[in-house]
């Protein structure tokens, strides 16, 4: 699933790092995430769009939508 | 002309394990051939899984030992997280780390006991076998305590990995095994031990365990 996280990481300037610590998970699910090879789980999901302040819908693409 | 090459720097802590890696097996290796030559262990009555067993289970010790040592140092923990930027561990990553090389390295052990054994006897005595087998229990025993520990630790990436390669694993052996036992009964293949069914399962779980981890970008 397409996904805007790396931008939102950008603007932040946080380092994948820095995102997995704010999200407790391990930097490997931020890179998965972000290059698309995993989808997160949807209590992940609101996590992270609580934490950049957005709607889910406007962080993942749901492309078969 | 002078050409400068820099190795990119994700390739240098790559090239320092294989090192790591060279040096703890061959270590282990020429230890191996020690024993052998000393009489102390008995090769020549191996069999195909005997051999197999023993080649996993160096591999789990040495891999083991590597991420166990390595987790000592933060900075290094770091280096495997994040092989291309400069973060340290926090303990409670280095500790995660030791975690699973604990489990990592008494696989290891465990594959290898049972092998080790045999081949240090013509004839196993009942009060050794028995000793080994207690040793084993107790072994393996702590090995699941730390599994179970590493799985509640670990994050929702590494569970899918886990959770999927166990199913692909149950999907291919389950189908060879049935396969296999019905050549077996219809007297087409030869008979296998319980020691063989074994040895082909870890052996199919770890080439498994390293294909989903690549799928998800884990290695």
């Amino acid at each position: 699933m397409k996904n805007r996280l790396k931008v939102l990481r950008a603007e932040r300037d946080w380092s994948q790092a820095d995102l997995a610590d704010r999200l407790d998970v391990s930097r490997q699910t931020v890179n998965a995430i972000e290059t698309g090879k995993y989808d997160p789980s949807l209590p992940l999901a609101f996590k992270i769009g609580r934490l950049f302040e957005q709607p889910i819908e406007t962080i993942f693409d749901d492309e078969a939508a | 002309m002078n050409v400068v090459s820099e190795t990119p720097r994700n390739l240098v802590p790559r090239l320092i394990l294989a090192g790591v890696g060279l040096l703890f097996g061959g270590g282990l290796g020429y230890l191996v051939g020690r024993l052998i030559k000393s009489g102390a262990l008995d090769a020549s009555r191996f069999g195909w899984s005997d051999s197999l067993a023993t080649l996993i289970a160096a591999s789990l010790v040495v891999i083991g030992l590597i991420i166990g040592l390595a987790s000592f140092s933060r900075k290094a923990v770091g280096r495997m997280i994040d092989s291309s930027g400069t973060h340290v561990a926090t303990p409670a990553q280095a500790s995660f780390y030791m975690q699973q090389a604990i489990v990592i390295f008494l696989a290891g052990v465990l594959m290898a006991a049972p092998v080790v054994t045999a081949a240090s006897f013509e004839v196993i005595p009942m009060v050794v076998a028995s000793i080994v087998m207690l040793v084993i229990l107790a072994i393996f025993l702590v090995q699941t305590v730390y599994n179970l520990v590493v799985w509640r630790r670990s994050d929702e990436l590494l569970r899918r990995v886990t959770s999927e390669t166990g199913a692909v694993c149950f999907w291919v052996l389950q189908g060879l095994l049935f396969l296999w036992a019905a050549a077996e009964k219809l007297e087409l293949a030869p008979k296998l031990t319980a020691w063989d069914i074994m040895t082909v399962l870890m052996g199919t779980y770890l080439v498994v365990a390293s294909i989903m981890s690549a799928r998800r970008g884990l290695s």
